[in-house]
């Protein structure tokens, strides 16, 4: 039932994004035969080190959808302070309320059922472009953004080139 | 009456006796504890206290994804069940670990060591082929170089959804490679302004 819900849901979402997306954003299920694994295409924000670049993510969504996040994973090689090594995303947009027993987020930034892909895909594009040092997710990627930003923005440069193939 | 029956040396007594009843209390118990802990190996107060790096190397093989900092956290606090950190992982509600929370026994298998050692010190290397071989594009990068002099305006990806769900998927795809070429097609040109 539940499983019914979340699918309808993630295919009007699906029509909406492809009908009106973004700018520098595309996603949509991987294989519609499986609507709770999506492919996302990010751009790199414009003024930031990760300018031109793109950056494929897959995102997986629970059977329970909306009312849970989905969990969001970069595909390609992404050095930055809020991407864990893995590749896994982490913002707090991407947090059920009450994750956080510390406090640091707002209810509001985070995840609720009135948000959707087309937001998260939009909050990451600005976590690219502004880093949110408090919960740093790779710690070293925190510390060079923190402490020797020359070296991490070349690292990054490096990585989108690499991406496209150059 | 009733204040002589607090006198200076009944005071003092009763100080004395609270001193050493709050010692006996909260310091003999570590110090026997830690005799212990040296003679036993120490088994039970880390249980108590720590996890088991085993359990948390078993859970982090599991999900690759999830942080050894957070499975720790999750299985220090549900007192070591490996089964219900699973089941938390799997739901998705596994919690990030507080900043305070400092990981105590992180002595993890070597397994564990060399996987984290390979990973911090080779930031640098590619871990994924890029997107021109992934989305198989090497014969349009070709195309588009031989194409190049002419430097044709990129073809308008359709936009629109399309009733029939093959048609959708395919049209998702043209327009999935068409970004990846013209992001790689504006870098080119990028370079080439820069180089002259």
């Amino acid at each position: 039932m539940s499983a019914s819900v979340a699918a309808k849901r993630l295919f009007q979402e699906y029509r909406l994004l492809t009908n009106d997306p973004p700018e520098g954003i595309m996603a949509g299920p991987v294989n519609e035969d499986d609507l709770f694994s999506w492919e996302a295409l990010i751009q790199g924000p414009e003024g930031t080190p990760f300018e031109g670049g793109v950056f494929p993510a897959i995102l997986t969504f629970p059977k329970d959808y909306p009312l849970a996040p989905p969990t969001m994973k970069f595909t390609c090689d992404l050095w930055h302070p809020n991407v864990y090594p893995s590749g896994l995303v982490c913002i707090s947009i991407l947090h059920a309320p009450g994750d956080d027993p510390n406090h640091y987020e707002h209810a509001s930034e985070r995840w609720s059922p009135i948000q959707s892909v087309e937001k998260i895909l939009i909050s990451v594009m600005s976590m690219l472009a502004e880093p949110n040092d408090e919960s740093p997710a790779n710690v070293e990627a925190a510390k060079m953004w923190r402490e020797r930003r020359k070296e991490y923005e070349e690292l990054v440069r490096q990585n989108v080139r690499r991406g496209l193939g150059l | 009456m009733a204040e002589q029956t607090l006198s200076i040396p009944q005071l003092i007594a009763v100080g004395l006796i609270g001193f050493f009843l709050i010692r006996w209390l909260f310091f003999s118990p570590s110090s026997n504890a830690g005799n212990r802990n040296a003679q036993a190996s120490g088994a039970r107060q880390t249980a108590a206290r720590r996890v088991d790096p085993q359990q948390v190397e078993q859970v982090a093989q599991m999900f690759p994804q999830a942080s050894r900092r957070d499975i720790q956290w999750d299985l220090q606090r549900n007192g070591g069940s490996v089964a219900a950190t699973v089941e938390r992982v799997l739901s998705g509600r596994l919690e990030m670990a507080p900043p305070s929370f400092q990981p105590l026994n992180l002595t993890p298998s070597p397994v564990a060591i060399a996987t984290t050692t390979s990973r911090t010190s080779t930031p640098h290397k590619a871990k994924y082929p890029d997107l021109i071989t992934r989305y198989n594009l090497g014969s349009r990068v070709k195309a588009t170089e031989a194409a190049a002099s002419s430097t044709s305006p990129a073809p308008a990806s359709k936009q629109g959804w399309s009733q029939n769900k093959t048609e959708r998927q395919s049209l998702m795809q043209q327009r999935k490679e068409e970004m990846i070429l013209a992001a790689r097609r504006k870098m080119e040109d990028k370079d080439k302004q820069k180089a002259p």
